[in-house]
This record gives C-alpha cells, structure tokens and sequence, in this order.
C-alpha cells in the first residue's frame, strides 16, 4: 500500500477522533449542568408526598409484551402490581405464548375473559381476548392481561396494549424489567413540570445480573460479577447518565429505550404506533412521534431522568450478545433508511441537524472507521511500520480518557442518588473499564457489523429468545406442592429449551 | 545551607516542563496528547478524592441524622403529642437541652430528617403549638431564615421545601425577597410558601404577573396549599373571582374551575354556566362542562344540548359524561342522548353514551334495554362490555 494512504487515514483518524473526544468531553459538561440542576430543584421524597396527596395526578397504564415468559411472568408481574403509584394500570400482553404464560396468569390472578369492545387505533395481529380478574384483591384489580395472536415482533404486542390502556401516559417495558418502587413518580414528574408537551419519557436503566431480587423487587442491587453484562452495564450508564442527559438538556435525544420508557399515548397513536418491520422499534418511535410534532408544528420535549428506574438482565454470554448487538446494528442501518429524510432537514429541529447526524458519524460509521483502523494496525504490524515511540501515548491517552469518563460517571451516579448500596460495588465498574476497551468494545464493532452486513445482504432475521438465567432471589424457590407439579414444571422446562434450540438451528439456517 | 521550598504549584510546574522537554522531539500533535494526557489523569484523580470526600461526609451526615432520632425523636414526639400547650422552657428541659442552648447550621440540617418525618407521620394528630414550640426551641426558624438567605440556591430551594413538610415558618420579609425573581424555580417555591403562610391574600401574586408559567406541577402544589388552608382554618381564595380578572393566565383560569368543582362550590354555578355560554376556548369549556356536570348542576343541562351539536370531540365527551353526572331524568335530554347514539360513527363517544344512558335513571335502563333489542347485532359487544363489571368502563378511551 503506498504511505499516502497511510498518511491520509493517519491524519482522518486524528481528526476523528479529536472530534469524537471533543464531543465526550462537550457531553460531560451538559450531562453536568443537567446533574446539578436537577441535585439543586428536585427532592424525591417531597415529589411523592406532594403526588400522593393530589387528585390531579395524572394515570399511568404499564403495557409490558410477554411471549413464552411462564418461568418469571408471575414473579415479574407481581412486581408490577406492587409500585406504589396512586393510579395506574398494568396491561400485559401475551403475544400468542407456546407455554404456559397465560395459564400461570389465569391460575395465579385469578383471571375470567371479559367481553371488551376492542378498538384497534393502531393495527395489529388479531386480538383473541381480555382478561380481567374476578379477585376482590385490590392490587388484582390492576391487571388487564391482554391475548393476541403471535406477531413474531414486540412492536406488534406492544401496540396492541397502546389500544387497550386507558391513561394518557403509557410505560413501556418488558415482563423481565424490575422496577424501582417509586419510578412512576419519577417518570410522571418531568411531563408536569415543563412548560412544553413531554411526548417521551426515558430513564436510567442498569442491569440486573447479580443483583438481589424479592418478590419482584429490587432489595439489593448489585453490579454483575460476569464481564460481559459487566461490561454492558458500564456502557449504559455512560449512555445514561452522560450522553443522553446531555441530549436531553438540549432537547435533542435520540431514543427512548424500548425496555422502559414513558411515552404519551395519543402521540404515539397518531405517530401509527411501534413499527413492527423495524429491527430499532424504540429508536423508530421517537423518530415518528418527532416526526408528527414537527410536522404539525407543536413544541415538545423528550426528556431523561437520572435515577436508575429499571433493572434488566443483560446478554450472559457472547452468543446473546452477538444476536442483540447484530440486531441493534442491523436496526440502525435500517433507521438510516427509512428515516433518511429528516437527515439535516431544518424542519426536524435539533433531531434533524444535531442528533442525526452525529449518530450517522460517531454511531453508524464509528465501527466501520474503527475496524479499517484494526486493519491499518495489523498491517503496518506485519511490515513493522509502527512507530513504537508515539503509539504508547496515544494508547495511554486514549485510556486515561475511559477512565476518566468512568470515574465520571461514578461521581454522577453517586451525586444522583447512588444505585448500589455498597460503595466498594463501583471497583467492579473500575474493573470493567480497564479490561473494556481490549476485549469488550472490538469485539462489539464486530458484531455491529455483521449486523450492517446483514442488512445490507437482507438476511431474513428471526427473533431469536433471549437466554435468561433469571437474577438470584433473597428467597430460595419455592418446593413444588407435589411430584406431578415438580414433573410438569421439568416438561415445560425441556420444552422451551427445545423451543429455544429450534429457534436457533432456524436462526442459523 | 539554604534551603528553599518551592510552592505546590512551582512542583506542578516543574513535571510540567519535564514533559514538555522530554516530548521536545516528538511531532506537535503527540505533545498536545500528552499534556491532554495529563489532564485527564488529574482530572481524574481530583474527581476521584472529590468523591471520597463526599461519601465520607455523607456517612458523617447519617451518623448524626441517627443519633439525633435516637435521642430526640421519642421526645419531640410526646412532646407535640401532647394536649396541653407546653413553654418553650419546659420543652427545652424534657429535650435536656442547655439553657444557653445554641446551634450550628450543621448540627439544624441534621435535625430536619427527623423533624419532617415525625410532621409527615403525626402532623395531624399534633398539637400545633407544641409543635411550633419544638420547632422555636431547636432554632429551626432562624436556621431556615439563614438558609433562605444563603448564596447556594439549592439551599434556598431545599428551606422553602423543608419548611413546607415541616409546617415550619419563615420571616415574611426574607420569604418575600424571592417572589419575583428570575429563577422560575426558587419563585415558584417562594410563591408556594406565601400562599402556603399568607395570611391577607397571598394569592395575589398569581393573578397580577403576567409572565406566570402556571405548569401542572403548580397545579398539584397549589391544591395541596390550599387543602392545608382549610384543614387549618386559613382564609380561602374566591376562585370565581380569578377567573373574571383580565388579564388573568388561562391555566390559572382552568386550575380556579377545577378547585371550585374539588371543593364544592356550589354557589358559584350560575357564573360559571353564563362564562360557559361565552367561552369558545376548548381546554375552558371542558373544565367548566366537568365541574358543572360534577356538581349536578340541572339548570346547565339546557345549555350542554345546546352545546353539544357544534362542539369539538373533546368537549363531546366531557358533555355526554356531564349530562349523565346530572342526571335529571329529563326524557328530551335521554331522547337526545337516544339520538346522538345512533348517528355517531366513532366507538368511543358510543361507549360513553351508552354508558350515560345506562345511568340515567330508570327512564334510562328501560331506552337501553330498547337499544339492546333494536340496534345491528355487530353494537352487541358494546353493551356486553357496559354489562360487565369487572370492566371500569368509565375509564374506556
């Protein structure tokens, strides 16, 4: 290769990177100001008495999608039923579930069909039926469990709950997710105090791997002890707590995650509801629903909070982590497509001309440069080119800086409102920081473009089932009441276990 | 032998100048990355203390918060539990505190924990004087003064708030200073607490600015003011009044119709159905048709059919709800409701009529069992989801 096309790279990485940096750097800073202003004028406890006590607090309906989920949904949905919120609803969706998802709902809560007169503002995949308890428990009351037929996507489950709840705020979420007992009034807090319409809501989200759970409830959270949701969790807390609460102060976010989420409902009705053809459904949302806004001249704000709100169970091991980070690539590429023209278009505000177009170059490209820059690496290796002198510092810059961000982020959590009981718990993030840039995030830009591949090649993708290894409970499990339980629970689990093989070999083929 | 002692700084600068002449031969750019470099590791290790700091002197904090409820909470307790109004002096001794008895500003912040937690738990089985009394012997008035005076906003914000869930009191001239500030924040707490403590009409600031951004956080606060206002028998605001002063802002105007419909006003419907008849914004018109319709006002049911036929979506629904709250058992008012039902197409105002109709009375049950019989089999749906009361069919949208 002749030495200009090294010279060119050479000199288009360091700018890249001096703006990449650049922007981390930009980011702290508003994540900061975002930080402090929120320490100064929010007090929890003061925001939920004031709440409890009104008659003006508004309704919020919880819509969590649950397909073949028999091993948690109980656990999990009485999770749901537990937040302390004056007024909400929890609508589950059982998208066409092969096990024994709605039957364990039916036996546990009590459940009878109910004649309900569908309305179907957003098009789904036919509604089977409704379900309601006839249980005088109060909390039962709650429950609205929701059967369709199986759309082969969360999008299609999810947009059947938008019909069905009856609040002008929805929480999405998955049957999985554990909730923090007060995060509706956290959630519900910013849509009443900005003077602009808040068509979306998003808050912190950690994962539960190693963490204490009882009875659905987070009693101990905990970092993971495995390196890759370690990893992961150290990733979406600097996604969290610095780049979209930097975009958040800017009113310029990009995505409100699709695990848990706050959205306004009538917004999102007109926005035609979740894409079901979309591998980024939760990305697309806020894109359509700021589409909508734009279109029709309204102001908005899609807002983040900075409390940890949501705990959910992150990749155990590569082969999730592939099928996730693949999907999450292809579904980027594709947003690109479809979303192309609000691309620096003026008319989309601060989405159009700041959010898009750093994504499409710090997100989209980010891993193509990075492994034209492995490659540049490997081959000047094999002629030995390198200059042996300068590479070490700029590879101790560059890791001072992760590091630095990570003490960063630490500091935020901690001024927030820590997530971990147990300071000593942030050494695993220190950890996680030092062995992450080697092994965690290369072999996360390879996954990311086998998924850009993909897209491009249009291999059909199947929704692979996410391995769950369920998070350690304060409580041992429960003794099955007698042998035939204990034998039918071992059948289901074989089953799905069968099931989640097909899905594989299908996936493969 | 002299010896000269350099300053910190004078050292810092010394590693400073050994990088720079270490990295003299090597390309601009990498030089700018090794002092970038640089600054990130001590940026990194200020964060760092910075944080230790921090937790250490938060532990400190929860240490005192502790024993200061293991002390005093039982007795501050008893004491405001008590009937009969006790002197500053005798609470000070049952507290065994000194005479001379002095406070820091460290050592008041970490009563408040305790103080706000036995006000939120007992605060409406105490006895208020006592209470106060407490409150005078521990300095937490001169302590919230000196907070509301202090240069940190936070602290400013967080006394205005405290004193709120404390049911403390602050000097009217310092809680005043901030009613018209910049910071829409620490005014809007300044304004809760006027309104909160004010005693000729502490509302006023609300109807004479004309900037007011009355969001719905302020909604929720000021209903809780004023529920506080008449639980301790304070004077309450003519909301009707609010509503006829020009320029007035219009979500006061809507939060005034709301807190005449929570507090059952009943004396203010007559206004209230002659502003209906003049208003032609929506969000107004709503508000006014609810809190009519929710205080069954029969003479307003002439004026929603009126109404009704030129009115928005919105204001449909609110209608046909109202006309059922009423409930008059007027036969032209169901023959309207009858009528309506069979022309619309959309489901929902269906669903509601339906249901309006279902209630109204006897008159009502007997149209829709007439309904049931007569409409197209594929309306049968609607009324076994009516039927069903496992369904909360009023919250249908």
């Amino acid at each position: 290769m002749p030495e200009w096309v090294y010279d060119a790279f050479s000199y288009f990485v360091m700018a890249y990177s001096a703006i990449i940096l650049g922007s981390y750097v930009f980011f702290a800073i508003l994540a900061f100001l975002e930080h402090k202003k929120h320490y100064t004028y929010h007090d929890d406890d003061y925001t939920i008495e004031e709440l409890k006590k009104s008659p003006y607090t508004p309704g919020i309906s919880i819509v969590a999608p649950a397909y073949n989920e028999e091993k948690t949904v109980i656990t999990n949905v009485q999770s749901l039923l537990s937040l302390d919120y004056p007024d909400f609803e929890v609508v589950i969706v059982n998208d066409g579930s092969k096990d024994r998802t709605l039957e364990l709902l039916i036996e546990n809560f009590e459940l009878v069909k109910v004649p309900y007169a569908y309305i179907e503002k957003i098009k789904t995949k036919p509604f089977k039926g409704l379900y309601k308890t006839k249980s005088d428990n109060p909390a039962f009351k709650r429950l609205t469990v929701v059967d369709k037929v199986n759309g082969g996507t969360k999008a299609d489950a999810s947009n059947a709950g938008v019909n069905v709840v009856s609040n002008k705020f929805f929480v999405c979420t998955d049957v999985d997710c554990v909730l923090e007992k007060n995060a509706l009034y956290r959630m519900i807090w910013p849509t009443m105090a900005s003077t602009r319409r808040v068509i979306a809501v998003s808050a912190t989200m950690r994962m539960s791997n190693g963490s204490l759970v009882e009875d659905g409830k987070m009693v101990d959270p905990r970092p993971p002890h495995d390196f890759i949701p370690l990893s992961q969790d150290l990733e979406y807390t600097r996604s969290f707590l610095i780049g979209k609460t930097a975009l958040s102060r800017i009113n310029a976010m990009q995505n409100v995650s699709g695990g848990f989420g706050m959205f306004d409902r009538e917004v999102v009705i007109k926005a035609g509801g979740y894409d079901g053809d979309s591998f980024a459904e939760d990305m697309d949302m806020v894109a359509r629903m700021i589409r909508y806004m734009c279109d029709s001249g309204e102001d908005y704000r899609v807002v983040q909070i900075p409390e940890t709100c949501c705990w959910t169970e992150g990749p155990p091991n590569f082969k999730v982590l592939n099928r996730q980070r693949t999907r999450w690539g292809r579904g980027l590429f594709q947003f690109f497509t479809v979303h192309r023209d609000m691309l620096w278009n003026r008319d989309y505000r601060q989405y159009g001309m700041f959010t898009l177009p750093y994504i499409l170059i710090f997100e989209l490209l980010a891993p193509v440069i990075e492994f034209m820059g492995y490659f540049m690496v490997i081959s000047l290796l094999v002629q030995w080119a390198i200059n042996w002198n300068t590479i070490w510092i700029a590879f101790l810059g560059l890791y001072v800086f992760a590091q630095l961000l990570t003490v960063t982020i630490i500091s935020y959590d901690v001024w927030v409102g820590t997530s971990f009981k147990r300071r000593t718990d942030y050494l695993w993030f220190v950890l996680a920081s030092l062995l992450e840039p080697l092994f965690y995030h290369p072999i996360n830009v390879f996954f990311s473009l086998r998924g850009y591949v993909k897209q491009i090649l249009g291999t059909q993708m199947v929704w692979g089932n996410m391995t769950r290894k369920g998070v350690q409970s304060a409580k041992k499990p429960a003794a099955p009441a007698s042998v035939a339980q204990a034998k039918s629970a071992e059948a289901a689990e074989a089953a799905a276990s069968a099931e989640n093989k097909k899905e594989e070999e299908n996936a493969h083929a | 032998m002299d010896y000269y002692v350099l300053s910190r700084y004078a050292y810092l600068k010394y590693y400073f100048l050994i990088l720079y002449y270490r990295l003299t031969e090597y390309p601009p750019a990498v030089r700018v990355w090794a002092v970038f470099t640089a600054v990130c590791l001590i940026l990194m290790v200020s964060i760092v203390l910075g944080n230790v700091v921090r937790v250490i002197r938060a532990s400190a904090d929860n240490r005192a918060v502790e024993r200061n409820r293991e002390k005093y909470a039982a007795k501050v307790k008893e004491v405001a539990l008590t009937e009969r109004t006790m002197e500053p002096a005798e609470i000070s001794e049952l507290l065994n505190l000194p005479k001379n008895f002095k406070m820091h500003e460290r050592q008041n912040r970490h009563f408040v924990p305790m103080l706000i937690e036995l006000y939120r738990r007992y605060g409406s089985e105490m006895n208020r004087a006592n209470w106060q009394r407490v409150l005078q012997v521990l300095k937490m008035p001169a302590y919230f003064d000196a907070q509301v005076r202090s240069r940190s906003k936070r602290k400013r914000v967080v006394a205005f708030k405290n004193v709120a869930d404390m049911d403390a009191n602050l000097k009217e001239a310092v809680a005043s200073r901030y009613l018209f500030t910049k910071d829409r924040k620490l005014q809007n707490n300044a304004r809760l607490h006027a309104a909160r403590f004010g005693t000729s009409y502490p509302f006023k600031v609300l109807l004479d600015d004309p900037n007011l951004v009355f969001t719905e956080e302020m909604v929720v606060k000021y209903h809780n003011v004023l529920l506080y206002r008449q639980a301790n028998g304070m004077s309450m605001p003519n909301f009707i009044h609010w509503c006829n002063r020009t320029p007035v802002n219009e979500e006061l105007r809507i939060f005034a119709i709301n807190e005449i419909r929570l507090f059952r006003r009943r004396e203010d419907c007559p206004e209230m159905l002659s502003m209906l008849q003049n208003s032609r914004e929506e969000r107004f018109s709503c508000a006014l048709i609810r809190a009519l319709g929710d205080m069954e006002y029969v003479p307003a049911e002439k004026e929603f059919c009126r109404r009704y036929l030129s009115a928005s979506y919105t204001e449909r629904q609110q209608l046909a709800t109202a006309l059922g709250q009423i409930n008059s058992g007027n036969p032209e008012v169901l023959k309207f409701l009858e009528d309506d039902f069979l022309q619309t197409t959309d489901a929902v105002t269906r669903m509601l009529l339906l249901r309006t109709i279902r209630g109204y009375g006897e008159i009502g049950r007997e149209a829709y069992e007439r309904l049931k019989r007569e409409t197209p089999k594929a309306f049968a749906i609607f009324y076994e989801h009516i039927e069903c009361d496992l369904i909360d069919s009023s919250r249908y949208a």
